[in-house]
């Protein structure tokens, strides 16, 4: 080992440590800080005053998403992050590849359309309904159907390892997507559900909290994004947790050890699902309209590529990948439009569209593979998946 | 009878690996299974422990029909096995390690017990209790996965080739482990190729050709018996 990595690490230690070692006031009044400074994230006034310079005249704020409503990417990259720490759980602990993770979501959301509106065929062609349910009311019943769907789907298929599970529900996802297009009788096929109802509550003056404006539901997202961690923390230090990680390091060992191997991956897939119908009704209860378009492949591989860019395993790193792979392309719309950046090339009278939301894959494939080579344990590791992940790089390659 | 096993067969989908095997090992025993690549040790091993499920036939722990019980329950009825390969944990810790091998038990003043006892028999572990598992050198890792199979206090310990990769010295100690583990009172199962070691220690021993088995005697006789010898001893 070099000096310099000797450094490195040591360099890396000390800020983690450092912040393991003040007292424990200290540490809260720090959480309490932060977490204030990710409620104000919305508003303007807070990028005004960071005191970066500011082209004159453009409009711009560093940070700020001037091409779209900050509130808006921001709650989008909420519930994103909520399905990575879903999927977290499913692939960074119990080691389960899952392909299909955006179907919990869609569950979810059309869970809550199907209750919460008006025009629900579950009201105006059946009857089962007198009329619409609250958004709060259904929630629990998005959650718990989704995590039914987790437990139907991963009974069959959790008996497979590796690949095989990766294709079944890679396969789920598209079924889910197939159906909501295709199904007429009450999903209302390609037309949708709308009127999707909003969370409750109202502001002193009588306005709805939750409408069109984007930062309460931020707010929501945020609120419950915190609730899950603690969830998940608790749960990764509990027995279960310790079974995931045995599980996912070796299973043949953890069944020696008597673990009961189906029956926790089971688990993992039925929480994992929670949290992801979770997010779909979060989605739902602000999108108005619920129809087969938002469920396609690619939100499942965009959750994927979170959780690896952000470090399966780390609920830090779960994070930070929801973030990155919603705010980044959003953030260079913007920066793009400030510098000028053309969103259209014109080669040999073929117009290429190079705007970096329609290019995020691109960008991403490219970040995937650039962190993949150089940090393939994530920008924010699990210690003990670095581990792991050297142990797995030592069989493939000795080095002694 | 500790463990009796009759008649077992078992296919890996249409290939048959074992060939109505039947043995038994009595309580207070050391009893080794000897034979060459492919012959199907592990592959009983795996079927002891729950890994695979046999095709027919029964496998009888203290009386009782275990072939169709989940792997997990078995080591609740006191089968624990240390797996080829070694198998610890690469992302644990030496201790996190041996915590997960008393994954079924509750009594936590005797797991630290234990804990103290596997430190006892391997020194070695205690110096690196804060290591990563995948960090140990191959013989750390056997004696993790010895020791970690210990924590689940077994009746029965299965041991798969633990002398497997390792350097003579090593094989030595390991062995010397092995007996004195089961002075102390655990029945012992074990898998080798390394048979000169495996004979000398066990008090039974089996040999085992293409899945059936074709011998079987005390450690001392089979040491002595010529075939054996030019088989798998080396010598003419």
């Amino acid at each position: 080992m070099t000096t310099e990595t000797v450094k490195k690490q040591r360099w890396k230690l000390n800020l983690r440590d450092r912040f393991q070692d003040l007292p424990k006031p200290a540490r809260i009044a720090a959480m309490v800080v932060f977490v204030v400074l990710l409620y104000l994230l919305p508003t303007k006034a807070f990028y005004e005053n960071l005191g970066f310079p500011i082209p004159v005249g453009s409009g711009y704020l560093p940070f700020y998403t001037t091409g779209s409503d900050m509130a808006g990417v921001l709650f989008q990259c909420g519930y994103y992050i909520l399905l990575a720490l879903g999927l977290n759980v499913v692939l960074g602990y119990a080691g389960l590849l899952d392909l299909g993770f955006f179907g919990f979501f869609a569950v979810g959301a059309y869970t809550v359309a199907l209750l919460t509106s008006p025009e629900s065929k579950l009201i105006t062609e059946y009857n089962w309904l007198e009329s619409p349910w609250p958004w709060l009311v259904t929630v629990p019943i998005a959650i718990a159907l989704a995590m039914l769907s987790g437990v139907l789907l991963g009974w069959p298929t959790l008996r497979l390892r590796g690949d095989y599970l990766a294709i079944v529900t890679l396969g789920f996802a598209e079924i889910i997507r197939i159906v909501a297009k295709n199904q007429d009788w009450i999903l209302n096929g390609d037309r949708g559900i709308p009127s999707v109802g909003h969370p409750p509550g109202t502001w002193p003056d009588g306005e709805a909290i939750f409408d069109l404006e984007f930062t309460p539901y931020y707010w929501l997202v945020l609120t419950v994004i915190i609730a899950v961690i603690f969830l998940i923390r608790n749960l990764a230090n509990s027995r279960v947790g310790r079974a995931w990680v045995a599980i996912r390091e070796d299973e043949d060992a953890a069944e020696l050890m008597g673990v009961p191997t189906f029956k926790f991956k089971l688990w993992a897939f039925a929480i994992g699902a929670a949290i992801g119908g979770l997010s779909g009704s979060l989605w739902a209860g602000q999108a108005n309209f619920v129809n087969s378009n938002t469920f396609s492949l690619e939100n499942s591989i965009l959750v994927l590529a979170a959780v690896l860019l952000g470090g399966a395993g780390s609920i830090g790193g779960a994070i930070l990948g929801g973030f990155i792979v919603i705010y980044l392309p959003e953030w260079l719309r913007s920066v793009g439009d400030v510098f000028g950046w053309p969103t259209q090339v014109e080669i040999a009278g073929i117009h290429i569209d190079v705007s970096p939301t329609s290019l995020r894959f691109v960008i991403f494939g490219a970040l995937l593979i650039v962190v993949m080579i150089y940090r393939p344990q994530g920008l924010w590791p699990n210690r003990r998946r670095a581990a792991e992940l050297k142990d797995r790089q030592k069989e493939v390659a000795p080095v002694e | 009878m500790l463990l009796e096993i009759d008649d077992i067969t078992l296919h890996y989908g249409r290939i048959q690996a074992l060939h109505g095997i039947s043995l038994h090992v009595n309580e207070g025993e050391i009893v080794a299974l000897i034979g060459a690549n492919g012959a199907g040790k592990s592959t009983i091993m795996r079927a002891i422990s729950g890994l695979r499920a046999v095709s027919r036939g029964a496998i009888r722990f203290n009386g009782e029909d275990i072939s169709k019980v989940r792997a997990d329950l078995r080591v609740a009825r006191g089968i624990c096995q240390a797996p080829e390969g070694r198998g610890v944990f690469p992302g644990m810790t030496v201790q996190e390690n041996l915590e997960m091998g008393a994954y079924i038990r509750r009594d936590h003043a005797a797991i630290a017990q234990d804990m103290e006892r596997v430190f006892g028999l391997f020194p070695r572990l205690l110096e690196r209790r804060k290591q990563a598992g995948g960090t140990l050198s191959g013989g750390e890792q056997q004696m993790l996965a010895v020791g970690r199979a210990l924590m689940a206090r077994p009746k029965l310990l299965l041991l798969d080739e633990p002398s497997m990769g390792l350097a003579p010295m090593i094989i030595q100690q390991i062995f010397t482990i092995i007996t004195e583990i089961n002075q102390q009172g655990t029945t012992v199962l074990l898998v080798e190729q390394n048979a000169q070691q495996a004979l000398s220690r066990a008090h039974r021993a089996y040999v085992l050709e293409t899945g059936n088995i074709v011998k079987e005697g005390t450690g001392a006789d089979l040491l002595h018996d010529p075939a054996v010898k030019a088989a798998y001893l080396g010598v003419a």
